[in-house]
């Protein structure tokens, strides 16, 4: 709980915008209940000077590589009556905040006056909250290894001054001011902005003001500039190495069933799934407190998909010794693999917000898998390669026809993943499907009896290997939805 | 093993490094990280443009940790640009000089100031003995303090009698000053920015303010009742906020002026009375126009004959108009004529001399206007001429001196300076605080000059382009580290302070100048009795007293008292404590008859015209990020981020043609150069068949594309207009 601003200082002000507050003064920052504060941003009032930035960073001493307030331009109309506006936002401190919801170790909080908090303390460093976050606020702060985030200068208003951001805008297109929630809720139109997430996503709460002379198709600078997203190799290996453990599992297990199991099957899944836990901690700022990602079961599916990978990590291991565990370890591994996919559909992230991204996960289960648990085995089984040929051919039919949802879709974010997947990382996307059909041919030799455990080895190989492109490209290629960006700055 | 404990914790993150980001209460501006949290403030003067903002810069433990505007200054009112609130950063940058360099062996090395100077004296002293007063030559800059730049030229003219004495301002304002000479009989802008707010009606001629004087722009948007006209080739940040733009074709300004002069003279909307009393040359002026009607207006400018009539229906039905430029006038070899058209514009409008009216040129430099003043360059200190004998009997009469010391003529002129360098009449030259190897037209032909002189001495804060090639560098503390005053745009003075040390061995450029005058001999006859700037600000005014730019009145007791005083302020005469807000409020002007000289001016087409081989117009400038060379700004990391390379803005259907798309790098070339690897921004801020590039930048230096023509009067580069190609090839970035 923040106590309301008291003992305000009048500034002078020569504000333009009467309902705006730019400038704190008495009273004027006291709350009614059902009341928070929010920003607002005049776009006609923008000359895109940047001091807002400069304040920001100075304010918080913040390193050159993080900025909480960031100005985006957009374009439209033909010379001379072209229009550039600008459009400087930190964070919307949304009523529906989803960097809060999808937090794992709850390091957010929606205070009393509205600001959406976050606490160093809680942060692991996961950076979950960067995809969840439509406008791309919170940003990954490379010498804490943690997240940071605007909170309006909290320490400010409680002090009686106005924001960093607010105080420096030498033409008063910032301000502060206080908003009913609930009015807010019904309507929030005036969040919107040409080329910006809609207010719906996340109900962000600060208010812009529209010129009156805006072209009616308007670009950002970035938006044709695309560059690829970080790979996450640590968590490429996470849901890789879950997925093999899980498929492998379910393989051992369906063996066992029909009398020809042995316990290698099983060992080498449950070794995946630990090492998939292991690489898991490689992908966070603070792997020494990842025990903080379980605080969250309530709204975080990252909290769940760490529980059920918790969960069956050990249940693999238990199995290997008593086999009876085994569909216990299955189903709660088919939990995880749910769970770690249903964590990918965030607004924020456009290619990857769809049941595709589950369908993808499970296809990959069964796609890498069974080959292993068959070397393991060392059984000849029809059904399993079957079942890899049919998820392989599955996953690359689902990834073309994906692209072309993504491009149907037709906004920039889903245009350019394809645009990524397509031009960018053609060559590997060619390799994928390749390997795919070198998978089916492999398949194919494997059900006429011949190759024998080599050509199983050589099927699992190139199966792992499409896979592995597959999702290295799942990461790099997703275009995240942001504010605009600048020529030179992108969203992020 | 606490370290290796730490390193590990780091490592696994245990710790999250919230203790270096912890926030303190700083009793005026409020809670701020602890890292910004000054223990004093020191009230200064912003040290990039001539806006002027007051500023407060914060100390802690000797060095500078913060800068905010200062609330009280009259006019930023506690605001600043981007770079001034990084301000503080470029004072402990990297990239400073902390001890004088000598080149032995081909290498610069550290050295002492004894040697330094020593071989300075001995090497200059050397070339006059053996060249005459001829071979050595001084190029200094807009942006030291009045004090400095008063000393340096009673150093240079009296002491070490040098004939070619200049300063970077030609590269900027020097067309206004001599455009204002034309029209008015002297420099001295005539308005004040109170005009910006009271005027109803507001000219910008090529004057970007929202990219390069921001804190100009609030006056633009807050001032309701005026009506904005923005005349530029670009559609700019300022052309988008204002009511009317007039995207002329480059370098059509002239008869655009021309056009609405003739509108406003057959509309029979002229100012009678003050054409009439305070004018010559009307009648040759309203033939002059005849010539210029909106047909071929519209033909030359590239711009509807409506938006013409409107602009000029606006200007002319205006109680108030100003009418502010830039560079955009400026750096053109029509630069001179084009300032006295629109003093006449200004003239028969009867828009001088009063609240909200005059024509007035936005100065680019921090204190260009104090080396224009009491500098010693395009006339002597106090606007006095040097052909005039009552002037040159008064100055020598306060300088105690015999008349035949003071130089006869100005000298050479920048870039006559420069041409004197490749003909082998100068074999010297001491550079002070400017760049030119990345500020000065067409690059290729400045090396060539530099290479060949026998001592280039260059006096800097920081490691530049141009101290690379040096044989001496000497160490120069910089603003924040020095005592003095600036002059803005408005004439108004105001005081900037030392925060800290210049570091190291550097020292500020006064004490440098009088131990250069120590060691020339000449110390005690120029300079008895100094011992800080504030002496030298103390003689400046007993100089400048009588004339137009009088400082006589103006203490520094009373700038702090008023926030910046504007000239003239006669101490003997009453004036408001803030000074005189504008020139010629009885209409009479420093021209023998005391009449606004109307300009007849015919436009010239821009030499270099687009041709087949080098198809584009190219049009140079600044954003808001940067300052001139970026040897302050490129050295802040968080501006450098927000704009680390240069860039080429190419109109849509130009990029369809070129099969260039966004995020392309492409070769620009003209004649002269090429800038390879630039990238490619598709806009529609420009015109079809016009490209524009910042020239910020030394790695992809505009400047090697420019063309080396200058104004015949003024001597500024032609930097707006020449011809280039672009060729693609090198994709991606």
């Amino acid at each position: 709980m923040t106590p309301t601003p008291a003992a305000l200082q009048p500034r002078p002000s020569s504000r333009r915008d009467p309902e705006g507050i730019t400038e704190a003064g008495p009273g004027r920052l006291a709350l009614e209940p059902g009341q928070q504060y929010r920003f607002t941003f005049d776009m006609g009032a923008c000359i895109g000077c940047h001091s807002c930035e400069v304040a920001c960073a100075e304010q918080n001493g913040l390193p050159v590589e993080v900025s909480w307030r960031k100005v985006g331009e957009i374009e439209g109309g033909e010379h001379p009556h072209t229009k550039r506006f600008h459009l400087s936002l930190a964070c919307n401190h949304c009523l529906e905040p989803a960097c809060l919801s999808g937090c794992p170790t709850s390091a957010y909080t929606k205070l009393s006056n509205g600001i959406v908090a976050h606490d160093a303390d809680s942060c692991i460093g996961c950076q979950y909250c960067t995809w969840n976050c439509p406008y791309s606020v919170p940003v990954f702060q490379p010498d804490r290894k943690i997240v940071t985030k605007c909170d309006m200068c909290s320490p400010r208003l409680e002090g009686g001054f106005t924001s960093a951001c607010v105080d420096a805008c030498p033409t008063h297109a910032i301000g502060i001011e206080k908003v009913d929630v609930a009015t807010w809720r019904l309507d929030h139109s005036n969040g919107n902005a040409p080329n910006l997430p809609s207010s719906d996503l996340t109900l962000s709460t600060t208010r812009i003001v529209l010129p009156a002379n805006l072209p009616a198709d308007t670009f950002t600078p970035n938006q044709h500039h695309l560059v690829p997203e970080d790979a996450h190799w640590p968590l490429i290996f996470l849901t890789l190495l879950t997925q093999l453990s899980v498929g492998a599992m379910a393989t051992a297990v369906g063996f066992r069933r029909t009398g020809h199991g042995s316990t290698a099957g099983t060992l080498i899944a449950a070794a995946a799934g630990g090492l998939a836990l292991a690489a898991s901690l490689f992908h966070l700022g603070r792997p020494a407190v990842a025990w903080k990602a379980l605080r969250n079961l309530r709204t975080s599916w990252l909290s769940r998909e760490v529980l059920a990978f918790g969960l069956y990590a050990p249940l693999a291991m238990a199995t290997a010794l008593v086999p009876s565990l085994g569909t216990v370890a299955v189903a709660v591994g088919v939990i995880g693999v749910l769970t770690s996919g249903r964590l990918y559909l965030v607004p924020g992230r456009p290619a990857w917000n769809s049941r595709v991204t589950l369908l993808d996960f499970l296809l990959t289960a069964a796609a890498i898998g069974p080959p292993l648990a068959l070397l393991a085995i060392d059984q000849p089984s029809a059904v399993t390669v079957w079942t890899t040929m049919v998820a392989v051919s599955g996953l690359v039919l689902l990834t073309f026809a994906n692209l072309g949802r993504l491009w149907l879709a037709g906004t920039n974010q889903t245009r350019g993943t394809v645009r990524l997947t397509l031009h960018r990382f053609r060559m590997l996307t060619a390799l994928r499907a390749t390997l795919a059909v070198g998978v089916l041919i492999g398949g194919a030799f494997s059900l006429g009896h011949s190759g024998g455990q080599m050509m199983v080895g050589a099927m699992a190989a190139a199966t792992l290997m499409s896979s592995g492109i597959g999702r290295y490209l799942f990461y790099v290629t997703v275009v995240p939805a942001s504010m605009p960006g600048s020529s030179f700055r992108g969203a992020r | 093993m606490r370290k290796l404990l730490a390193r590990i914790g780091d490592m696994v993150g245990t710790d999250h490094g919230g203790k270096r980001y912890t926030y303190g209460n700083d009793p005026k501006f409020g809670p701020v990280s602890t890292s910004r949290l000054p223990s004093h403030w020191v009230r200064t003067t912003c040290g990039y443009c001539s806006v002027g903002c007051g500023m407060l810069l914060g100390v802690r433990d000797g060095r500078a940790v913060a800068a905010k505007g200062d609330p009280d200054h009259p006019v930023n009112r506690g605001r600043l640009c981007p770079k001034g609130l990084s301000e503080h950063h470029t004072l402990a940058a990297p990239g400073r000089l902390t001890d004088p360099l000598v080149r032995r062996n081909g290498r610069l090395v550290a050295t002492g100031w004894d040697d330094a100077l020593g071989e300075m004296v001995t090497r200059f002293g050397r070339l006059i003995e053996e060249h005459g007063p001829e071979s050595v030559a001084v190029i200094s800059t807009g942006q030291l303090v009045t004090e400095e730049f008063y000393a340096l030229g009673k150093l240079v003219r009296l002491g070490m009698r040098l004939a070619h004495f200049d300063g970077n301002t030609t590269l900027c304002m020097s067309s206004a000053v001599s455009g204002y000479k034309q029209a008015f009989g002297s420099d001295g802008p005539p308005g004040s920015y109170a005009d910006l707010d009271q005027a109803d009606c507001i000219v910008l001629i090529g004057a970007n303010v929202a990219d390069n004087h921001p804190l100009l722009t609030p006056r633009l948007l807050e001032n309701r009742a005026a009506t904005s006209i923005v005349i530029d080739p670009r559609v700019t940040k300022t052309a988008m906020v204002a009511d009317q733009h007039l995207a002329i074709r480059p370098r059509t300004d002239i008869t655009l002026l021309n056009g609405i002069i003739k509108l406003v003279i057959d509309w029979d909307m002229i100012d009678h009375g003050f054409v009439a009393e305070h004018t010559e040359g009307y009648a040759e002026l309203a033939d002059h126009v005849q010539q210029f009607d909106l047909d071929r207006v519209e033909r030359e400018c590239g711009i509807p004959a409506s938006a013409v009539a409107k602009a000029a229906r606006t200007i002319a039905e205006a109680k108030r108009c100003t009418v502010a430029w830039t560079m955009g006038v400026n750096h053109s070899v029509q630069g001179t004529e084009t300032v006295a058209l629109v003093c006449a514009l200004s003239a028969i409008t009867g828009n001088l001399g009063r609240p909200g009216s005059s024509p007035f040129s936005i100065t680019g430099q921090c204190n260009a206007m104090g080396t224009r003043e009491a500098g010693f360059t395009a006339s002597m200190p106090g606007y006095r001429s040097y052909e005039n004998a009552h002037d040159r009997a008064e100055l020598a009469q306060l300088w105690n001196v015999t008349e035949d010391r003071l130089p006869l003529v100005r000298g050479r002129a920048y870039p006559d300076i420069i041409n004197g360098i490749i003909d082998g009449r100068i074999r010297g030259l001491w550079v002070i605080a400017t760049n030119p190897v990345v500020s000065f037209p067409n690059r290729d032909l400045l090396e060539f000059a530099l290479a060949k002189l026998d001592t280039l001495v260059v006096q800097d804060g920081f490691s530049t382009p141009t101290s690379d090639l040096a044989d001496i560098v000497l160490a120069a503390g910089i603003w924040g580290e020095k005592e003095g005053t600036f002059t803005n745009s408005e004439r108004r003075v105001s005081r900037v302070r030392a925060a800290c040390r210049p570091p190291g061995n550097a020292r500020t450029d006064f004490d440098i100048f009088m131990d250069v005058a120590r060691r020339w001999g000449v110390h005690d006859d120029l300079f008895a009795g100094w011992a800080t700037p504030a002496d030298a600000f103390e003689e400046w005014r007993r100089v400048s007293h009588g004339r137009l730019c009088d400082y006589s009145g103006i203490t520094y007791e009373r700038i702090d008292a008023s926030g910046g005083v504007q000239w003239p302020c006669p101490t003997d005469e009453p004036v408001p404590l803030g000074g005189t807000p504008r020139l010629y409020t009885d209409g009479v002007v420093p021209t023998p008859s005391g009449r606004v000289r109307l300009a007849c001016v015919t436009p010239k087409p821009f030499s270099e015209q687009p041709n087949r081989r080098y198809p584009f117009t190219l049009n140079t400038g600044r954003t808001v990020e940067h300052w001139h060379t970026r040897t302050k700004t490129g050295e802040v990391p968080i501006l450098d981020s927000l704009s680390p390379q240069a860039w080429i803005e190419v109109h849509p259907d130009d990029a369809n043609q070129l099969g260039i798309r966004v995020g392309d790098t492409v070769r620009v070339s003209s004649e002269r150069g090429a800038i390879d690897g630039i990238g490619v921004r598709i806009t529609s801020i420009v015109r079809r068949g016009e490209v524009f590039v910042p020239f910020h930048f030394d790695e992809m230096c505009a400047n090697r594309l420019t063309l080396n023509e200058f104004d015949p009067v003024s001597r500024e580069p032609n930097y707006k207009q020449c011809a280039v190609r672009i060729d693609t090839g090198a994709k991606g970035r």
